[in-house]
């Protein structure tokens, strides 16, 4: 790495957190407006998130989901795909490892490999469904990921209410899977924190490499425009597909790991808001491995903190909501102003996100 | 089961409720129109509503009356389009993303505004909404006069507003600059039309109209807020835009048969009819993707189609 280059990592990090610090600072005045103490409700976020080791391991269980899902949505996003339908993914990818690890008349240590593997293509396919129509039909993925997030919410929302129902309970929720098949509490039982977490560090890893392998590096040419990637003897139409699929079948893993990690049932809100999350987190990190994390982390603390801080103030958890919307805002409009105002603009090669990464 | 569909009353509110379901997708998609044909894509519709919705609901909440509601909401929906005017036009970021970035802020600027004015509270908050204005002679016509004739006075008015667009896009200056600089933003620049303050005015009048959808959900559809108010009506507009291939009389028809699938939906539902309503949910959003499906390839997208522009580049 040249020195110019490390000077304009240096400035883009800055950047990125002087966003951040505005966008919590706007934070603070909804807070007041709320007629509550900023420096309280952000005490009690902080509090929330790193307060004890209770509190920092459920940061980490946040983590877990939400790293992998903005892994894989900046696979897509790297090619130019706005594939926004992670919430859907996610679902999918939890439906159909409940289905197998509660119906499938295999040993218990089967189903676990088994809706694992399941969990990976069903949330793969649902993206690439979005994929292929772009390939095939060029209906815009925005919109068709979109429509895939709402018809997973009511098929999840159907399957609770009716065939998958818990015949023991009135409660809209699926029966819990088996206790043999979760995953491990890596530290004791009071922990929420479990052995997924090394499927999210092997993620991690797998990721680092994946942008030097012909695949990544093919993902990252059709981002560069169709021209670009054609005049390299690039399938465009092919790589649309498969890219999607990568992307959603990281995202349905993470589905797999809530269920069998956290949830271990179906019901309504488990995938809360994490596909808007992951959305975020991809862009705020640049679509960069070392970014995401960072950005993931952070987010992670932010989500974690502002439960705490809903729970112990008055300040209504909207406000988190509205930093995550900001956040966006700004670092977009950053990202223009910053490339504008860069003397050393010249040496980049082209614009937009990827251009940071490495 | 089978006569119960084919009853004369079924079959008259659903075309009715098909009316009625048209409205909050048909005014975002008119106003879409605008900003599509000037080159841009807004994602942000979505979020634009949701403001609207909230907005223009609190405002009759607090006693300003049904109209002023629906003004500010318009109001409302004008201004926050300004946001994504900014960001793609000044900015010339990506469109995408800068709709994404809305609709997150939207959510959350909606949900908080809610709790501010209304507090947390057990029930919703809930007003008298507009309603159905009463015809002479016309609204008692049997069959046809449920159908066309008993609807509150926004869906009128949203009707009215197709052929309005479509003047407004073909036979003024206006709309012919608009289309000039979708199509060839260089060459509406070199004939001094100004391409930054047409395609704000594309933005913000497609802000406007998806105001107008947004609070007409809350002041007309229904007479109560909640977060999930919208429930991808902005998204299925801009989809009725493309499928309509950017003509207000197509757009029409596509929000129409939107309108069919979400009244389809609430009829059969309340016929009871054996299929679970958490499916017949699905039915507008799986019709959204099928419409893309048909419209895409055909559509003439306008050349400029989310490219921003810059005098500096070539």
């Amino acid at each position: 790495m040249s020195n110019r280059t490390s000077i304009k990592v240096a400035l883009e990090i800055v950047g990125t957190v002087l966003m951040v610090v505005g966008a919590l600072l706007i934070g603070a005045v909804l807070v007041v407006l709320s007629e509550n103490n900023p420096i309280e409700a952000y005490q009690a976020m902080i509090a929330g998130a790193f307060g004890s080791k209770q509190k920092i391991a459920e940061v980490v269980v946040k983590l877990i989901p939400i790293l992998i899902m903005s892994l894989g949505v900046s696979i897509a996003f790297k090619a130019q795909l706005w594939n926004i339908g992670a919430g859907g993914q996610f679902l999918m990818g939890s439906i159909v490892s409940v289905a197998i690890a509660l119906y499938v008349p295999v040993p218990i240590w089967l189903r676990i490999p088994l809706s694992f593997a399941a969990a990976i293509v069903v949330g793969a396919g649902w993206a690439a469904l979005a994929g292929w129509l772009k390939a095939r039909f060029s209906a815009n993925e925005v919109i068709t990921t979109l429509m895939l997030n709402y018809i997973a919410h009511y098929l999840l929302l159907y399957l609770i209410n009716g065939p998958m129902q818990d015949p023991y309970s009135d409660l809209s929720q699926t029966d819990v899977i088996p206790d043999g098949m979760r995953l491990t509490k890596l530290l004791g039982p009071t922990f929420r924190l479990h052995s997924g977490l090394f499927i999210m560090i092997a993620v991690v890893v797998l990721m680092i490499f994946f942008w030097r392998t012909t695949l990544g590096y093919r993902i990252d040419l059709t981002g560069q425009g169709e021209k670009v990637a054609t005049y390299s003897g690039i399938n465009v139409n092919r790589t649309v597909i498969l890219t999607m699929g990568l992307s959603g079948g990281l995202i349905g893993l993470a589905g797999w790991i809530e269920i069998f990690g956290i949830q271990f049932r179906l019901l309504d809100g488990i995938a809360g808001g994490l596909g808007n999350t992951a959305t975020i987190v991809a862009l705020l990190g640049s679509l960069n491995v070392y970014g995401v994390i960072a950005a993931a982390i952070f987010f992670s603390a932010l989500l974690c903190g502002g439960a705490s801080m809903k729970r112990m103030t008055d300040v209504p958890y909207s406000v988190v909501d509205v930093i995550q919307g900001l956040i966006i805002i700004f670092v977009i409009a950053k990202n223009v102003v910053w490339d504008r105002c860069d003397p050393m603009k010249l040496f980049s090669k082209k614009k937009g996100y990827s251009q940071h990464a490495e | 089961m089978l006569s119960e569909i084919l009853s004369i009353g079924f079959l008259t509110s659903l075309l009715a409720g098909t009316i009625r379901l048209a409205t909050p997708i048909l005014m975002p998609a008119l106003g879409q129109i605008y900003t599509q044909r000037a080159g841009i894509l807004n994602l942000g519709v979505e979020g634009t509503m949701l403001m609207a919705s909230i907005i223009g609901f609190a405002t009759v909440a607090s006693g300003g009356g049904l109209w002023m509601g629906f003004l500010v909401g318009i109001l409302a929906g004008a201004i926050f389009s300004l946001l994504m005017a900014w960001l793609s036009v000044t900015l010339r970021v990506n469109q995408v993303i800068a709709g994404i970035g809305m609709n997150v802020l939207a959510t959350g600027l909606a949900a908080y505004v809610y709790r501010l004015l209304f507090g947390i509270r057990a029930l919703p908050a809930k007003i008298t909404s507009f309603q159905a204005v009463d015809l002479p002679g016309l609204s008692d016509i049997p069959c046809i006069g449920t159908v066309f004739f008993q609807h509150n006075v926004l869906v009128y008015l949203a009707f009215a507003l197709v052929p309005f667009t479509w003047f407004v896009l073909e036979k003024t200056m206006f709309g012919l600059k608009i289309k000039m600089v979708g199509e060839h933003p260089r060459a509406a620049d070199s004939k001094g039309i100004s391409v930054t303050w047409i395609r704000y005015a594309a933005i913000v009048i497609g802000g406007a109209y998806a105001g107008a959808g947004g609070v007409f959900m809350t002041i007309a559809y229904l007479n109560m807020f909640t977060e999930s108010v919208i429930g991808g009506f902005g998204y299925i507009a801009v989809s009725v835009v493309i499928f309509g291939r950017f003509d207000p009389y197509k757009a029409m028809s596509g929000a129409l048969l939107f309108g069919f699938a979400s009244a389809l939906q609430v009829r059969l539902q309340a016929l009871g009819s054996g299929i679970p309503s958490q499916l017949l949910l699905m039915l507008p959003y799986l019709m959204t993707i099928a419409a893309l499906i048909f419209a895409s390839k055909k559509a003439e997208f306008p050349s400029a189609y989310a490219i921003p522009y810059s005098r500096m580049e070539r």
